[in-house]
């Protein structure tokens, strides 16, 4: 058989070769992608092996660290931070259901219905950007204050009752309660679904509206048949933007919880900044990497395959 | 027995305004149960806004919408008895052919639509497409699903809104008979709206012409092509020569008027302007009505036709038929369609001419209106 094909092959080149005409071109993009890969090279894969290394490594701040391969610390790390793992999951998924909810009718607004105030919404929702992440983080701290007028209110309502029987808050207190910290991620992640909610709600041809309404679906039958659907894309990429950097925070329970409501985050901060205990908040880190990419790679089979266009 | 009038679509009065402008001036129209109408006109003259209000998309600013007996004015949609083919189809990208076909009889909670759907694909044949999705139909495909989609519901009328639009010149011919073949088949009120005057002309048996938010006129196709009652619709609908004429004698049944030094005759019966001595009117004539003859033979013409004379400006073989434009006194630039069967080798441009045609297939207007109306409205979907 491969004689046959070796025997052809000299001639299926009997052209003169010639040189192709513009040889320079042919390197152009991968020029273009040089930047980006030695961006990627120098700031994500290095420290990601330097990292990676660092888990498996044993020793001391004194002594020095080597590379022991040492995967125990691996076992270690996640028995003893296990629940601090299931806080993280718990309060960043419980953030992105808020942000979902808050945000979904609010991009909905924008897309549709806004007219001519669409712009202006659209500032208002990017606007706490200029700010700084940690002094709007800082203000909740003074919004949330005990004896302040948001938790003097919520009492007057009983709603801090309802919140201390579910165990969200403790007391008189919603600042350093779960609450607190569940509040602060959906307010500070918010803008990072409504973005992609919207721009996905907004691709969607209005005609499609009338053509459902035509065809016998009522205003409510619509939205569930026609426009959520269609908004999948929007919604599967709001909520990962929501949640992976949710999970991973530490400056709100840092700001807004107690020693009660730390995430893995914290710990890894404190491991890394505080104890000094490389290998652990190294191999913190890589579980909790792992673990955002399983469920996120479950999410995304379970709402992608069918749904998305 | 009694006539079944359930698809009637009856409008009275109703209107359209948006702010300051008024898309739809007060309007009545009947379209009889089981009736292929058309709504014609230019981008802007208000016969989509018409389409809407029928199909509850619209809220009209006054009047009424009835369907048969049954007073839908203030109807959503979703509640009336009409289903639209929208302008681009607006079939649903994330569900397969099946799937949109089913979406009517699913939301009125139908249970088994299998059967149903699988036929209307048939008749649209489009049963091998049944599990693809929209953007991989082709644009005739795609037109005949949203076709399939609004029919299986039994619609008393069925809407369509320049439904032939995105499709090309070949397709399109062949989708107008395809409507037509289905309209004739579930025998169901079609409105259509259109631009394009031929496709309203051969497919519909009523149809509308629209203007600036008003009905210009409405009739048979041949009716409204050869008795136009207002320059526009002489002009939209094919072509038309208008001359400005002065009204001379009354003879009988006829009118004589005076144009340019001579004399021409009008049935009173296709007059739609008053015909006063002395007063003005705009007389017409269609370009294929119309004989020419060499100056020379003019000795030849029977008597009793109307005749002017001019020169052949341009001359345009197209096969069937040559167009000439003639440069007369009365008018710049005469337009005549001969066929060719005779042809007269001496009628090349310079040569002096006399038109003539039987006084039978001329038109008078009112001289009040503008005589450009409507010209070069009709060549827009050229584009």
């Amino acid at each position: 058989m491969s004689t046959i094909t070796r025997a052809e092959a000299p001639e299926l080149t009997p052209a003169p070769e010639t040189k192709p005409p513009r040889r320079r071109g042919r390197w152009t993009p991968y020029w273009l992608l040089l930047p980006g890969i030695l961006w990627l090279v120098v700031f994500f894969a290095l420290p990601m092996l330097y990292q990676a290394s660092t888990s498996v490594q044993t020793g001391s701040l004194e002594e020095g660290y080597k590379v022991t391969w040492h995967f125990a610390t691996y076992w270690d790390a996640l028995s003893q931070y296990w629940p601090q793992f299931v806080r993280s999951v718990l309060y960043a998924a419980s953030a992105t259901i808020l942000c979902l909810l808050l945000g979904y009718p609010l991009a909905y607004l924008i897309a549709f219905r806004a007219g001519r105030w669409r712009n202006l919404i659209m500032i208002l929702v990017i606007a706490p950007f200029f700010t700084s992440f940690l002094i709007r983080t800082l203000a909740w701290k003074t919004i949330l204050a005990d004896g302040g007028p948001v938790v003097g209110a919520l009492n007057a309502l009983h709603v801090l009752d309802l919140t201390n029987w579910l165990g969200w808050t403790a007391g008189d207190r919603v600042l350093a309660t779960p609450l607190a910290v569940v509040c602060g991620l959906t307010y500070n992640f918010l803008p990072f679904m409504i973005l992609p909610l919207y721009t996905s709600l907004e691709r969607i041809d209005p005609r499609l509206h009338e053509a459902a309404g035509d065809l016998y679906a009522q205003p409510f039958t619509t939205f569930r048949k026609v426009t959520f659907p269609l908004s999948m894309p929007g919604v599967v990429s709001g909520t990962l933007l929501t949640f992976i950097p949710a999970a991973g925070d530490y400056v709100n329970a840092d700001l807004l919880g107690s020693t009660d409501t730390r995430m893995v985050g914290n710990v890894i901060q404190t491991q890394f900044l505080r104890i000094l205990d490389y290998p652990t908040a190294a191999a913190l880190s890589f579980i909790l990497m792992a673990a955002i990419l399983l469920m996120v790679t479950l999410y995304i089979r379970k709402s992608g395959t069918e749904d998305l266009v | 027995m009694t006539t079944d009038n359930s698809g009637d679509v009856r409008l009275s009065g109703i209107s359209k305004t948006y702010g300051s402008f008024t898309a739809v001036h007060p309007l009545d129209l009947t379209v009889p149960q089981g009736s292929f109408f058309a709504l014609l006109g230019a981008s802007g003259c208000g016969k989509t806004t018409t389409l809407r209000m029928i199909a509850g998309l619209e809220e009209p600013s006054s009047g009424t919408v009835h369907l048969g007996e049954q007073d839908v004015t203030h109807l959503p949609p979703y509640k009336r008895p009409v289903n639209t083919v929208f302008q681009s189809y607006a079939l649903f990208p994330h569900l397969d052919i099946f799937e949109n076909v089913a979406f009517g009889l699913r939301r009125r909670g139908v249970k088994s639509v299998k059967k149903q759907v699988e036929e209307m694909l048939e008749l649209v044949q489009l049963g091998e497409q049944a599990r693809k999705k929209p953007h991989q139909l082709s644009g005739g495909q795609q037109q005949r699903v949203a076709v399939a989609r609004a029919l299986i519901n039994h619609p008393k009328v069925l809407l369509l809104d320049e439904p032939l639009g995105a499709l090309d010149l070949k397709l399109r011919r062949q989708m107008q008979l395809e409507l037509k073949r289905i309209q004739t088949e579930v025998g169901i009120t079609f409105v259509h709206v259109t631009h394009d005057q031929e496709e309203a002309m051969t497919m519909a048996d009523t149809v509308a012409v629209m203007n600036a938010g008003r009905v210009e006129q409405l009739g048979a196709p041949t009716d409204l092509y050869e008795n136009p009652q207002t320059t526009f619709v002489a002009n939209f609908l094919g072509t038309s020569n208008l001359i400005e004429a002065e009204v001379d004698s009354r003879s009988g049944e006829d009118v004589v008027l005076r144009a340019g030094g001579g004399k021409l005759t009008l049935p009173r019966a296709r007059c739609s302007a008053q015909a006063t001595t002395g007063g003005k009117v705009l007389v017409g004539v269609r370009p294929e009505k119309i004989s020419l003859t060499h100056a020379d033979d003019a000795g030849e013409i029977p008597d009793g036709r109307n005749r002017i004379t001019g020169r052949i400006a341009d001359s345009s073989f197209i096969g069937v038929s040559t167009q000439y434009v003639i440069d007369s006194p009365v008018c710049p630039e005469f337009e005549v369609y001969a066929q060719n069967i005779d042809r007269d080798p001496r009628l090349v441009p310079g040569t002096e001419v006399v038109l003539h045609w039987n006084p039978a297939h001329t038109f008078g207007l009112d001289a009040a209106q503008d005589i450009d109306a409507g010209v070069g409205t009709v060549g827009e979907e050229a584009a």
